[in-house]
């Protein structure tokens, strides 16, 4: 009797252990089964070949058009088609599915997040933006807090020689013209960042009245233009005398080229900082714990130290449901390699762009939302 | 000053200025509007010939610079799709509204007239408008994404009309007498039309449908939103954006890179080039018809009084079909 | 042997056909697409005439139904309405009769509207004396010599890509004008109610009058040559007659043609404004593209073609997807009011084809 018992027990005993062994086993195989994407030892997953579309911020597009070289030379048998069309249009064809990458300076909106849930912003690289303008005879680094800026694009500073510019800069002589403001007419990742500084200097005023966005309604500043592309911003400023415009950090030496300076803009901490890498570097460091999981952040108008006030994530615009495991695994490839600090990552790409690398924290975030990309 | 006692008196001198200055005024008036279009013309030339290559209709366009060439080949992939689709349904709809259509009363006027007016009302439809239906329709609505299926229905709608105007107007030209005469040799219905009617009138039908070529290849904004835009030429209908000339002009001539302006100004001046060649070849075409066709004039003359329309027809202005 | 003229789609006449009584089966062949010809004929044309009604059909269709939801929250305010804004796109998202939109996101148009029929009336008001003239020289003053190639001269800007027109306007036309033309006027203007809007500042060449301008070369070409060909259709019994009653040639251009072909002239001034209401991209390029009215008419401005064109690619960041409905509203708007200016000039160009000389283009 007892020994049939024990037997019993026995029987059920293994039963249980075979049981538990095999769920063990099959969630671990699951498990290695959903991180279906293998990453090779380099780091960058070999493609499946073929044409990868992107698409997006004006502001990444030179450091796009850099990529797809250096990713071309790497995997002859892929490439990278490139546009700038600005990064609403990224994200809108993104959402779309009409393109495979979308490249924008903003992150989603809530109400994009929750109509597309399979839609992420991913992380690529660290950039800026600087606020030019075309002021004969000035060609050194103007002092302009975020305030007085919202208030020349509000249209209540109309001339450059106006008592609160000169205050912020004695010794600089300002002539009696009057400030033309440009932004983007096209939906923009600039716009977005550029507002944002706005909005966050400026709360009572620029942020009660107009906000943040890839559009604004822009008030109406005398003569104010509007221009396409951060190209059109230069082109555009180029031909104003008095203009004043934000334009990207990529665009730096035809900014110079076309005679323009840009400002030392304050930031969060009441100091006048110029966007060098230094102080960009020392922005985004500044964010790098509180970068959660998705990359949704904004790194504008940090209480850094020394910081340059306008400084952002550029962000791939990716669907995790791809319409084919190829498709999928092209993406993937371009973007490891982008994110890669050997490859799209290194200094040799980004010095060209003014951009900085991302940190390593982020780097490994952005890869986990890139492997999920299926 | 005044020259007989006769007509002698002070309104003559004012009316003499009157028509001097009417005179005047109308000669300004010409060189106004010629004036800008030449300049328009050489400034093209002016800035695409400092840094045009040849090679820049036979290589492919790279992110720093290259040629045009698989944007060419799309704009005349574009005109040929065009000339298929638009141009059959074009002619048919010509023939039908000129030919076919039953006249309801006796009258003597042609009917079928709810469907050209209808057919008219397309003609100066916003072509922005057709490319967002285009784009809601066909790009993301039937997930075609941007593609050379969906630019060529749009522009083929835009086109259609236009096709059906001067098939109808051309045929309208074709002296009854043919129809008659093929009627009364026995003809059927479709064998008259096809040997006889069509034959006389494909003259100012094939000018037609070059005329609206031309409008199709100088298109941008409908293309914007239906095909999208490629430096290379892709390998199928669906999901995969298209190259034309067009997009090159608008987003290229302040692009980052120097060598895309030149681009830019190369692409206009190809394309002014492509409708050049479109309106001399139309008009060779009705000139040397019209020198074979019965009542034509061989030789020019110049006469003071204005001329009256030729019962063979008059030369079809691109004009003609943006009216 | 039997006529070969015989019955429309009768067998020719052979001897064996006669006396064998059935045809052999490659003549039925041939005899079949004869008889059906007709048919195919007439069945494939009427689809093609009735493709377009249907094209037309279903794009007011997708555009009523994308619209919907848009018209419903705008209302009326969407015509008359200043502020076109998207709205907190990355703040909450509300509902109002049951859509879901940003806060704050409000569109009037007005702005919008205002521009596009601005620079179109004063596009019409530049091109029109101007064809008229210049018709009047083509055809009255000059010898066929010279008039044949102007003439050809001006079906060429009529084939100029819109685009090219827009390169050239916003790179030289538009700076030369802002640096040589517009000075001289802006100084001169008095400050009297519509000359003060030629007063300073000038800017930069992007901006109304120099839009309207190109969009004025655009239309010369349809009116010009409307106007060329009605004058030709001028029977030339009553300018003759003036012509010897002693009239000048002034008097005879203005009390004889000129009434003659006036309803013409205004159904091709309509359609030539249809044509300037619909253009997009080289006012996207020229206008300056700036959402509110200008202060003068140097200043820059935007039309709905050119703010659904620079507007939809970026319409999809709001997620509710009130910006891209907003958008169709805009185009919706932009078709009905071309439609109707089309309708209007084919009313008066019919009408007129009772009275007078017949006019061109149906």
């Amino acid at each position: 009797m007892k020994t049939l018992m024990r037997a019993t027990r026995l029987k059920r005993g293994a039963i249980v252990t075979a049981v538990a062994g095999l769920a063990l086993s099959s969630v671990v195989i699951s498990s290695a089964a959903s991180a279906s994407a293998k990453l090779p030892k380099s780091g960058v997953e070999t493609p499946s070949g073929g044409t990868v579309t992107e698409t997006g911020s004006t502001l990444m597009y030179p450091l796009f058009n850099l990529w797809a070289g250096g990713y071309n030379t790497k995997f002859p048998s892929s490439t990278i088609q490139t546009a700038a069309t600005g990064s609403g249009t990224g994200i809108s064809e993104a959402e779309n599915g009409t393109i495979a990458i979308g490249a924008s300076d903003a992150y989603l909106s809530p109400s994009v997040v929750s109509a597309n849930p399979d839609l992420k912003n991913i992380p690529t690289a660290i950039s800026a933006q600087m606020v030019a303008y075309n002021v004969p005879g000035v060609l050194s680094h103007l002092k302009l807090s975020g305030k007085l800026v919202s208030e020349i694009y509000q249209g209540q500073v109309t001339k450059w020689n106006a008592s609160q510019i000169a205050s912020a800069n004695p010794g600089v002589t300002l002539p009696n013209i009057p400030i033309v403001a440009l932004h983007r007419s096209d939906s923009s990742g600039d716009t977005f960042i550029f507002t944002q500084y706005l909005s966050k200097a400026d709360p009572s005023g620029w942020g009660a009245k107009v906000g943040y966005n890839t559009t604004v309604p822009w008030p109406a500043a005398p003569g104010a233009l509007g221009e396409n592309g951060n190209s059109g911003m230069v082109s555009g400023c180029k031909a104003t005398p008095g203009c004043i415009a934000y334009i990207g950090i990529s665009y730096l030496t035809q900014t110079l080229q076309a005679g323009l300076a840009y400002s030392a803009l304050g930031n969060g901490k009441g100091q006048y900082v110029v966007p060098t890498q230094t102080s960009i570097a020392a922005e985004a460091a500044g964010f790098v714990k509180k970068t959660p999981a998705n990359g949704t952040i904004s790194l504008i108008y940090g209480n850094i130290n020394n910081g340059y006030p306008i400084v952002n994530y550029e962000y791939a615009i990716v669907s995790t449901h791809q319409s084919s495991t190829s498709t999928a695994k092209n993406i993937r490839s371009v973007l490891e390699w982008a994110i890669n600090s050997k490859y799209g990552n290194s200094s040799s790409y980004l010095s060209q762009v003014n951009f900085q690398p991302l940190p390593s924290k982020v780097v490994a975030q952005s890869l986990k939302q890139i492997l999920s990309i299926q | 000053m005044t020259t007989t006692s006769l007509s002698a008196g002070p309104s003559t001198r004012r009316r003499r200025v009157s028509t001097i200055t009417w005179r005047v005024l109308t000669y300004i008036a010409l060189v106004l509007i010629m004036a800008p279009a030449a300049w328009l013309l050489v400034s093209v030339l002016a800035h695409a010939a400092p840094h045009w290559q040849w090679s820049v209709l036979w290589t492919t366009l790279t992110p720093t610079g290259g040629g045009l060439r698989d944007q060419i080949v799309g704009t005349l992939i574009l005109m040929l799709g065009v000339f298929i689709i638009a141009g059959t349904i074009g002619v048919l709809a010509g023939i039908h509204l000129a030919e076919l259509a039953r006249p309801r009363r006796r009258s003597g006027k042609a009917s079928g007239g709810f469907l050209r007016t209808s057919s008219d009302i397309l003609t100066g439809f916003p072509s922005i408008v057709l490319g967002y239906v285009g784009y809601t329709a066909l790009v993301v609505g039937l997930h075609w994404g941007f593609s050379l299926l969906a630019a060529l229905i749009i522009l083929s709608i835009m086109v259609i009309p236009y096709i059906a105007k001067t098939t109808e107007n051309s045929l309208r030209q074709v002296p009854t007498g043919y129809r008659e005469g093929a009627e009364a040799l026995g003809m059927s219905m479709g064998y008259g039309l096809r040997k006889v009617v069509l034959k006389s009138a494909l003259p100012g039908i094939v000018t037609g449908l070059l005329l609206a070529l031309a409008i199709a290849c100088g298109e941008t904004a409908p293309l914007i939103y239906t095909a999208g835009f490629s430096p290379t030429l892709p390998h199928s209908l669906t999901h995969a954006q298209f190259p034309y000339l067009t997009y090159v002009v608008y987003a290229y001539y302040n692009a980052p890179e120097t060598q895309y302006h030149y681009l830019a100004f190369d692409a206009a001046l190809i394309l002014v080039v492509i409708v050049l060649l479109l309106l001399v070849v139309s008009r060779m075409i009705v000139s040397r018809t019209q020198r074979h066709a019965e009542g034509g004039r061989t030789r020019t003359r110049s006469r003071r009084r204005p001329r009256r329309p030729e019962p063979t027809g008059e030369p079809l202005d691109l004009v003609d079909l943006r009216r | 042997m039997t006529s070969v003229g015989g019955v429309a789609g009768s067998i020719p006449a052979t001897p064996h056909a006669e006396s064998m009584g059935k045809p052999p089966p490659w003549k039925r062949v041939g005899s079949f697409f004869r008889r059906n010809e007709e048919r195919a004929w007439r069945g494939s044309a009427w689809v093609a005439v009735v493709l377009p009604l249907a094209a037309l059909v279903f794009a007011v269709s997708v555009l009523v139904i994308k619209a919907w939801p848009a018209v419903r929250v705008n209302g009326w305010y969407f015509l008359y309405g200043r502020n076109w804004t998207y709205g907190n796109g990355y703040g909450a998202v509300v509902h109002t009769d049951g859509v879901a939109h940003p806060t704050g996101a409000q569109f009037g148009a007005w702005a919008i509207l205002w521009g596009t029929v601005v620079s179109s009336v004063i596009a019409i008001i530049i091109a029109l004396p101007l064809s008229i003239g210049a018709a009047f020289a083509l055809t009255e003053r000059l010898p066929g010599w010279i008039s044949r190639p102007l003439g050809f001269a001006v079906e060429i800007l009529a084939g100029i890509p819109s685009v090219v027109l827009g390169l050239w306007g916003i790179l030289t036309f538009g700076p030369w004008l802002a640096k040589n033309v517009y000075p001289i006027i802006a100084d001169h203007a008095p400050n009297v109610p519509v000359l003060r809007y030629f007063r300073n500042p000038v800017g930069s060449g992007e901006g109304l009058l120099s839009a309207s301008i190109v969009l004025a070369l655009m239309i010369v070409p349809i009116i010009t040559s409307t106007t060329r060909d009605l004058f030709l259709q001028v029977p030339p019994l009553p300018k003759e007659g003036a012509l010897a009653l002693g009239m000048t040639d002034w008097e005879v251009s203005n009390k004889v043609t000129l009434p003659w072909v006036r309803s013409g002239i205004i159904g091709a001034t309509i359609l030539g404004l249809g044509r300037a209401l619909g253009e997009t991209i080289a006012i996207a390029m020229i206008g300056g593209a700036v959402l509110h009215i200008p202060i003068n008419i140097y200043q820059p401005f935007t039309t709905v073609a050119a703010t659904i064109l620079t507007q939809l690619d970026g319409a999809l960041t709001d997620g509710t997807g009130f910006a891209v409905a907003t958008l169709a509203e805009l185009a919706l708007v932009l078709a009905v009011i071309s439609v109707a200016v089309n309708l209007i000039a084919r009313l008066i160009i019919s009408r007129t084809g009772r009275i007078g000389a017949p006019v061109g283009g149906a």
